[in-house]
């Protein structure tokens, strides 16, 4: 019978391994999520008809299906009826990187709905150009806003990163599972996950109180 | 000269203002009172160009705009040379008042520090000029907002209700700072609810109500009102202050 620690110990490349994996995946959904969210979200709140309704309507139907669902779905029939074959590494790309950029449209378009008009308008009779207007008020105004929420989500992205290894990617979960298919210690090992995991997420929840603390003071005027 | 001629708006179908013409001229201060709803604020607003009339004419010195616009005619932006500071003053949350007053300058890489320094005195905002805008007071939020208007050198400058919330201390400051404004050549335009101020502050005074211009003329009117309405309102005022 193996320890949490001697589990960790002995198997630490193949967690390693299963880690990275995780984290590259991750890595890139971030990327591509904060990007196209901000950019979509922009554009939603731009073109409420042509942008902003469809993208209501895609997050309401995300908000609805299993994440597991989706993968399923995407992996199984998808590819089937589509005849092509891709690696469960992109579709999980694919599937999550929707889900991010969804949720980060939802949260730039809100914020920038609820932005109060009135410093644009300070910003227009001091004589500020639409792009510095941008750039140095609404910008960093929205940016603060939508930190905490942003930060939120990509925590949630690495939590739910863990479904990948329903359709064959080995990601830190799967090699969890494979382990415990070997030595049968599933609280130990799962106990493992859970370190590693934490080890992720509190440098990044670190990073969101950080952030919270240095930009997203209390701004509102008594 | 800034002017309007014969200004219409309508709100939803509720006309705010109903032919107004104003003049605001370089180097004199014109008070702007009436009771609430009489169409003051649209009326800065239209003359800031943050609003466009749906009929009449505005003038600011050599541009001319006839409303409504023809369908390929577009305003010179008049801003900062038309500034204006809002009743809710609109300090950029994000900035130190310093940085605040500064922007508009730093964009354009023009340096005014020390002038800055000089407001900073006479203002006395030394204790909260590197505070953010909710970190300071009612009143020195307002200070903070004329000065970066100030810090811009309009050639005409509308404040809306900028007396509302300052002592009568920092209303003498605000008064006599307005008056070297004033021999400096800039055209002001105040709305204000304290009739003391405008008595001491006005070359001219408008009297607006329901959105019309009901009397205009120097300051014997606040003294001698002819129209009825103005008389009933500076009755009021008095009895009441």
């Amino acid at each position: 019978m193996l320890s949490t620690f001697e589990i960790i110990f002995r198997y630490k490349e193949a967690l390693l391994k299963g880690l990275s994996v995780t984290l590259e995946l991750c890595a890139i959904i971030w990327v591509i999520g904060i990007v196209l969210g901000i950019v979509f979200g922009y554009l939603g709140y731009k073109f409420k008809n042509g942008v902003g309704s469809p993208l209501k309507i895609i997050s309401f139907v995300l908000a609805g299906i299993p994440i597991l669902v989706l993968l399923f779905w995407f992996y199984y029939p998808a590819q089937t009826i589509l005849q092509v074959n891709i690696a469960p590494f992109l579709v999980t790309i694919f599937v999550l990187s929707i889900i991010n950029i969804v949720a980060v449209a939802d949260l730039t378009r809100n914020a920038l709905s609820n932005f109060p008009k009135e410093y644009v308008l300070a910003a227009k009779v001091c004589g500020l150009s639409p792009k510095d207007t941008f750039l140095r008020i609404e910008f960093p105004i929205v940016l603060r806003q939508i930190l905490p929420g942003l930060l939120n989500i990509q925590v949630y992205i690495l939590q739910i990163s863990i479904f990948a290894s329903l359709i064959s990617v080995e990601e830190i979960f799967r090699v969890a599972q494979q382990i415990n298919s070997q030595i049968y210690q599933p609280v130990e090992i799962y106990s493992s996950l859970a370190i590693f995991f934490l080890i992720v997420c509190l440098p990044l929840n670190g990073l969101a109180m950080w952030l919270k603390y240095k930009f997203t003071r209390d701004i509102s005027e008594k | 000269m800034l002017t309007s001629k014969s200004i219409t708006k309508k709100y939803q179908g509720i006309e705010i203002l109903r032919g107004i013409d104003v003049s605001i001229e370089p180097g004199k201060i014109t008070t702007l009172i009436g009771p609430s709803g009489a169409g003051k604020t649209t009326l800065l607003r239209v003359l800031s160009f943050l609003e466009q009339p749906d009929s009449g004419e505005i003038s600011i010195d050599s541009n001319k705009y006839k409303f409504p616009l023809k369908s390929n005619e577009l305003i010179n932006p008049p801003w900062p040379n038309v500034s204006i500071v809002f009743q809710q003053l609109f300090l950029w949350p994000h900035l130190t008042i310093r940085e605040n007053i500064l922007l508009p300058l730093r964009v354009k890489n023009i340096n005014r520090d020390a002038e800055l320094n000089k407001f900073i005195d006479m203002f006395n905002m030394a204790d909260f000029i590197d505070n953010y805008p909710n970190q300071a007071s009612i009143g020195q939020r307002q200070r903070a907002a004329i000065v970066r208007a100030l810090m811009l050198h309009p050639t005409y400058l509308l404040l809306d209700e900028i007396t509302s919330s300052l002592d009568v201390e920092q209303v003498d400051i605000i008064l006599s700072h307005l008056n070297a404004v004033r021999d400096s050549g800039v055209g002001i335009l105040i709305v204000t609810h304290l009739i003391n101020f405008a008595e001491k502050v006005s070359d001219n005074i408008i009297f607006m109500d329901s959105g019309q211009i009901l009397e205009k003329g120097g300051k014997e009117i606040l003294e001698n009102p002819t129209h009825p309405r103005v008389k009933k309102f500076l009755s009021i005022v008095k009895s009441v202050s």
